[in-house]
């Protein structure tokens, strides 16, 4: 269960430059930022709603919609990418009916792309929420998507 | 702080004297040294995002934006050496990078501009207008200024889709160049927080959270960021392409009793832009959406009336003025005075109320001037004149120590009060919003109360409990509380109660009070006597008493139930509880459409069409100037009246010019002539009458209970301003 966000609140003072630290414990907590959460985080430093959101997007760490189930990592650093990446990702956007950024209609998968996970030599790698599977090809993607229900 | 000493610097060779703590582009152009800019903005703070200003400074390092560099004393700065020129030809290619450029880069650039002029159905030139604000454009100055010809980089369109839903203006951020002035000026200056820059890098855009419309983003619709921008991409809807405006007139707005500061943009013969004035001392130049936007969809409504109009057995029919004014004065003259109702709008000026108020009590001998605010507010109409006169004037906020809103937003209007207000709370005075729905001072609030009107008096009582004056608090702190009064109680049926309760804030414990109500010109209805019970001049104080007029209750005086002869609308449309009558005389601008249709209509001229002046709710007395011609064959409504005077009796109320009336109403209203200073009003009483109550009681009617809406001369801006409707749709939902 997760904290309230007035919990969250009682742990930072109302100045602006709480205003991170907050973010950053928000979606710890829920995984995402909502617009619930904006208001409130809003009305609690006397920001507008659309300046917290604009400092929050400038972050790739934080996100706005609620995370599917699996978080899936397709990487496009110059190794992956060579060695096909991005039909890779073409596969899973294509298969999963999502482009890449967002989540899957019965929120099983989010759908991202990475700049490198340091792992070249086992490329192309793709990242299913904590697990690394290497030398990925699309047969075993699409079989392996079937192991995350 | 002690006098600041001048400093000296050195701008390109030229030894000169200036202020500390300002930075070396402002420097610049205190002598009249030109640095190209474009993020800068005064009032709006350094930003330093274009990077066009760069300048050369002895002992700095590299190329800093003088935008953002203070000045210092024996500084030595160039502004124009050959690398400048370079480097900033070089900013503003890659500038234009992200920006389409045909407007800036054509190789028919100056044969075009030539061959522009041609003979069509319609009076436009020829030519390629990608951009509504070609010609305006400060990108196309700074080109021209920095003599970039063509650009060696390719153009990346970035294709966003142009933002229309929302009204009032477009927005195309293909052509924006994130200088961030609207950004500033959203959030420095207005102090709202529409606008922000979302995400990073390439994908940069400027707008509200998760793609929200301006409208459900909580924008006031000031258009701050439109008049701002420099580049086409925030344009008005409707004067995106009339092009550069031919002439500008400074006059004063008209729709509520803030009176700011307009500067009316005038295209042949028309208004079809407002802006605001910074410079203004009024409104600072803080326009709410009312005078920024709805001016010009009113002025040239298709509603407008052009000609005098009979009504015949088979509907309405032009008629000459002569017949007009003949007819008009064969049925006013000599009749009985019970027998005649004289309705005047409070958004009249303070000429036409005083010529409508000779033309009732010297020529047709009646003291019934009839205004909506008598029905509007009905047994409360005493009290609310008695706050309304002794308003505060709107500086009162930058000193309080105390802030209490009732029943106040200053969303949609009032914004150079609203925006002090959140100044002040930001700043850490303790504001106190109470109201109904949520108001949008909520966010800087310190205590929020939404709660149900009839629960309002026994809070406002505890509020006045805390109070020194009663035994408790510091009794040596001299007082600085604020209350604002707004929409939300002034047109609650239950007002009366809090009324009450402001009037001993005030007067017990010492409260100054605002009172944003819609009446733009009251005060001066009041002070010109267009009001039953008020004689001219009366409630206009010149420092001896400060007791006015005890009036009686002017909702029974003006026994509306009783059938009247002939009833003469001067401004103002057919209202509820309306006295059934023989012969109707419509005198407005725009048609109406009602139940009650006019057997006489008169066509009056707009404020931008004429001259004039009114008060404020400050006491200030502002100009009207008059910016186009009248519309068709309008006339100004004292002009009217005088006409239809000489008709009933030569001589009476013969007026031929505005300067006449002025001079008139200095004679007569003697506290009026020092028109520099704030007015000071006398205080209104209720009388109470030994007599019952005359006459039939009203009916309470429906409208109270109606939401109250925007109003112009008793049409409702909604339904002329194609904008308003969405915004009064809005408040409605909320
Ligand atoms: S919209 Fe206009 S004012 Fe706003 S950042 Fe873009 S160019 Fe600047
Ligand atoms: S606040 Fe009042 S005077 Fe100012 S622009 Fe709005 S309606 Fe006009
Ligand atoms: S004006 Fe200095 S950086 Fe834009």
């Amino acid at each position: 269960m997760p904290e309230t966000i007035e919990a969250i609140f009682k742990k930072h003072g109302r100045t602006s430059d709480e205003l991170i630290p907050i973010l950053q414990d928000v979606q710890k907590e829920f995984g995402y930022i909502a617009q619930e959460s904006l208001k409130k985080i809003s009305r609690y430093l006397k920001l507008s709603e659309n300046l917290v959101f604009g400092v929050a997007s400038f972050y790739t760490q934080f996100r706005f919609t609620e995370p599917g189930k699996h978080a899936v990592k397709v990487c496009l650093g110059t190794a992956c990418h060579v060695r096909g990446g991005s039909t890779l990702l073409d596969t899973l956007e294509r298969g999963l009916g999502i482009s890449c950024g967002e989540t899957t209609e019965d929120r099983r998968f989010d759908l991202e792309r990475v700049a490198c996970l340091g792992c070249c030599a086992l490329s192309p790698v793709v990242q299913i929420d904590r697990d690394i599977y290497s030398r990925m090809s699309v047969n075993r993607l699409t079989e392996l998507l079937k192991k995350y229900e | 702080m002690t006098k600041e000493k001048k400093l000296s610097i050195t701008i390109d060779n030229r030894k000169v004297a200036v202020k500390p703590n300002i930075t070396i582009l402002q420097a610049a152009r205190e002598h009249n040294i030109y640095i190209p800019s474009l993020c800068t903005l005064e009032p709006l703070p350094s930003y330093g995002a274009c990077r066009l200003c760069i300048v050369e400074v002895d002992g700095l390092r590299g190329f800093p934006t003088s935008c953002t560099t203070p000045v210092d004393d024996g500084m030595v700065v160039r502004t124009d050496t050959a690398e400048i020129r370079t480097l900033r030809q070089e900013v503003l290619k890659l500038l234009l990078s992200e920006h389409p450029a045909s407007c800036l880069f054509c190789t028919e650039h100056d044969e075009c501009k030539d061959y522009q002029g041609t003979i069509r159905k319609v009076g436009v030139t020829t030519g390629c207008r990608y951009c509504p604000n070609d010609s305006l454009c400060e990108l196309q100055t700074i080109t021209e200024k920095i003599g970039l010809t063509e650009t060696s980089y390719p153009v990346y369109y970035r294709g966003f889709p142009v933002e229309k839903s929302d009204p009032f203006y477009d927005r195309d951020y293909n052509l924006c160049i994130l200088c961030g002035r609207c950004v500033r000026v959203c959030n420095d200056i207005r102090m709202n927080g529409t606008l922000s820059f979302k995400e990073r890098g390439k994908q940069t855009t400027i707008g509200a959270a998760l793609d929200r419309t301006h409208l459900d983003a909580g924008c006031e619709f000031c258009g701050a960021c439109v008049s701002v921008c420099p580049t086409g991409a925030l344009s008005t809807k409707v004067s995106k392409w009339y092009g550069k405006p031919d002439g500008e007139t400074k006059t004063t707005c008209v729709y509520c009793p803030v009176g700011c500061e307009l500067l009316l943009q005038i295209k042949n013969n028309e208004t079809i832009d407002v802006f605001p004035n910074y410079d203004s001392t009024i409104d600072q130049g803080l326009l709410c959406v009312k005078g920024r936007f709805a001016i010009p969809e009113y002025v040239a409504s298709p509603e407008r009336l052009a000609t005098p109009q009979r009504m015949t057995p088979l509907g309405y029919e032009d008629i000459s003025w002569d017949d007009a004014i003949d007819e008009a004065a064969e049925k006013l003259s000599g009749i009985n005075p019970e027998d005649v109702l004289i309705v005047v709008s409070p958004q009249l000026t303070n000429e036409d109320l005083f010529v409508a108020e000779r033309f009732a009590r010297e020529l047709i001998g009646t003291d019934q001037i009839m205004s909506v605010l008598i029905t509007d507010m009905r047994e409360e109409t005493v009290s609310f004149l008695n706050l309304a006169s002794a308003s505060s004037p709107f500086n009162v906020i930058d000193t309080a120590d105390t802030i209490l809103t009732i029943g106040f937003d200053s969303t949609y209007g009032f914004t150079p009060i609203g925006i002090k207000i959140k100044k002040a709370a930001k700043a850490g005075v303790n504001l106190t919003t109470l109201s109904v729905h949520e108001s949008n001072l909520d966010i800087v609030s310190g205590e929020t109360f939404q709660m149900n009107v009839t629960k309002w008096p026994a809070l406002l009582d505890s509020i006045m409990g805390k109070m020194p004056g009663n035994g408790k608090g510091t009794k040596l702190k001299p007082l600085n509380k604020v209350v604002v009064i707004g929409a939300e109680v002034i047109f609650s049926p239950k007002r009366g109660a809090v009324f009450e309760k402001i009037v001993e804030m005030k007067d017990r414990f010492g409260w100054k009070v605002i009172v944003a109500h819609p009446y733009t010109n009251l005060m001066g209805l009041l002070a010109m006597g267009a009001f039953p019970g008020i004689k001219r001049g009366e409630i206009v104080s010149d420092g001896t008493k400060s007791t006015g007029p005890a009036v009686e209750d002017p909702l029974s005086a003006m026994d509306l139930a009783r059938h009247r002869k002939v009833v003469y609308l001067i401004g103002e449309v057919p209202f509820e509880n309306l006295p059934e009558c023989d012969f109707l005389i419509y005198q407005n601008a725009l048609s109406v459409k009602s139940t009650r249709k006019p057997d006489l209509v008169l066509p009056s001229s707009l404020f931008t069409e004429l001259s004039g002046t009114i008060i404020s709710a400050e006491g200030r007395i502002l100009p009207i100037r008059k910016a186009t011609d009248p519309y068709g064959k309008s006339m100004p409504d004292w002009q009217i009246i005088s006409k239809i005077s000489e008709k009933i009796k030569s001589g009476a109320l013969k007026y031929s010019s505005i300067s006449a009336i002025q001079t008139d109403i200095k004679k007569q209203v003697k506290s009026l002539s020092d028109v520099k200073k704030r007015l000071e009003f006398r205080k209104i009483s209720a009388k109470t009458s030994g007599k019952g109550r005359t006459g039939k009681r009203l009916s309470d009617p429906k409208s109270s209970r109606k939401p109250w809406e925007e109003k112009y001369r008793g049409i409702a801006l909604k339904d002329v301003v194609s904008g308003m409707l969405v915004i009064e749709e809005r408040r409605r939902h909320e």
